[in-house]
């Protein structure tokens, strides 16, 4: 009985040290840096790195950073630059969505057409990523309407959504949008 | 020997001038104007205000906001492109009852069909999205002067939201190469319609 638990140790103590304790590193790792996407400062209830779509005021287009609230505004910050900001108050609607988007970019895609015998097609069938999205509809001083919208991972935009409800905001219900790229996913998991 | 040296000469000379009056040189103002595909100057341009897009029929029409978002502020970078305008407003901005010679860029989605990225890449064939809507220029007092329907697609390359850039830049197009009455200064709307 006891020769039996002293191997059993022995095996568990060579896995370990083995690749199976390289993978569990690799694990906490993956698992830290997925945390990391949904920053909690003190000062700030919610913080989300985001990508810049187009539309905030003062923001370069594709630009990814750091989408929070500040006291009374809302603030994307790229790494390295200054903040812009607009006021909440100045916040008219809020919608979310979701979209299923290509990963890799033009180095996949590229990647993609030097696969021989159409093989890139076959990844492209793997190659994507469900994306929440977030459109704001605001108003600047001079009354004009602006719309910004950022995409982020999958499950974030509810937190910020619940922030802006809880500071007043109408949020409205985009079910349409989010059944229309729920078909989407679906049919394309077909 | 010497004769054929001097024929040559004479050749390249004949060559060159023939070249000088065929291809007069573009001076750079030339040049400033062609590209910017507008020789109206600045004081007798009109100035744009883009309004927020309109659905046909919301329940036909299944748009998602953050597009309809998406093709206003394409439309007003690409409005701003064309340089064919003084000023390039957005909708409800203040300013536009003080501007004299202002047209109001209405668009309305007419047909929208929902594409996949994904079915695109795989496919090459099926899956674009694809947009067509009603672009209306009018006047303050809602005369029409210019009416067009625009489409916009994404067929191969892109993630689904290029096809609103891609509509916008069609728009823009289509208003760049068509001809507007010339602005009549005139005295800025009382009533400030926005």
């Amino acid at each position: 009985m006891n020769h039996t638990l002293i191997t059993l140790n022995k095996l568990a103590e060579r896995l370990l040290r083995g690749p199976i304790l390289g993978l569990l590193i690799l694990l906490a790792g993956w698992s830290a840096a997925a945390a990391q996407d949904v920053i909690q400062p003190a000062n700030s209830p919610v913080s989300i790195r985001v990508t810049h779509l187009m539309g905030f005021e003062g923001a370069s287009h594709n630009a990814n950073g750091t989408l929070s609230i500040q006291d009374d505004s809302l603030q994307f910050q790229k790494s390295g630059k200054p903040a812009v900001e607009v006021k909440i108050a100045s916040v008219q609607d809020v919608f979310l969505g979701c979209q299923s988007k290509q990963v890799g970019g033009l180095p996949m895609t590229l990647g993609k057409a030097a696969v021989p015998f159409g093989g890139g097609r076959a990844i492209s069938l793997f190659a994507h990523k469900k994306y929440d999205t977030l459109t704001v509809e605001y108003v600047d001083t001079n009354g004009g309407a602006h719309g910004a919208i950022f995409q982020m991972n999958k499950g974030q935009a509810e937190a910020l959504r619940n922030e802006l409800v809880a500071r007043g905001i109408h949020v409205s219900d985009s079910e349409d949008e989010t059944k229309q790229s729920g078909a989407e996913v679906t049919s394309e998991n077909k | 020997m010497k004769t054929n040296k001097r024929v040559s000469w004479f050749v390249l000379a004949a060559v060159i001038i023939a070249m000088t009056v065929a291809l007069p040189p573009q001076w750079p103002a030339e040049t400033r104007a062609a590209k910017s595909g507008s020789n109206i100057p600045v004081a007798e341009q009109w100035a744009v205000q883009v309004d927020k897009v309109d659905k046909v029929d919301a329940s036909e029409v299944n748009l998602a906001p953050s597009f309809q978002i998406a093709i206003y502020e394409s439309l007003l970078d690409e409005m701003s492109k064309t340089k064919r305008f003084k000023q390039v407003l957005r909708d409800g901005d203040r300013n536009a009852g003080d501007v004299s010679d202002l047209l109001i860029l209405k668009t309305t989605v007419e047909k929208y069909t929902p594409g996949s990225e994904t079915r695109r890449a795989v496919t090459t064939v099926s899956g674009a999205t694809k947009l067509t809507v009603h672009s209306q220029l009018c006047k303050r007092d809602g005369r029409v002067i210019l009416e067009r329907t625009v489409s916009g697609n994404v067929r191969f390359m892109g993630s689904n939201l290029r096809a609103t850039h891609n509509l916008a830049r069609n728009v823009a197009k289509t208003i760049k190469q068509s001809s507007l009455p010339a602005a009549s200064p005139s005295a800025p709307a009382t009533s400030g319609q926005l």
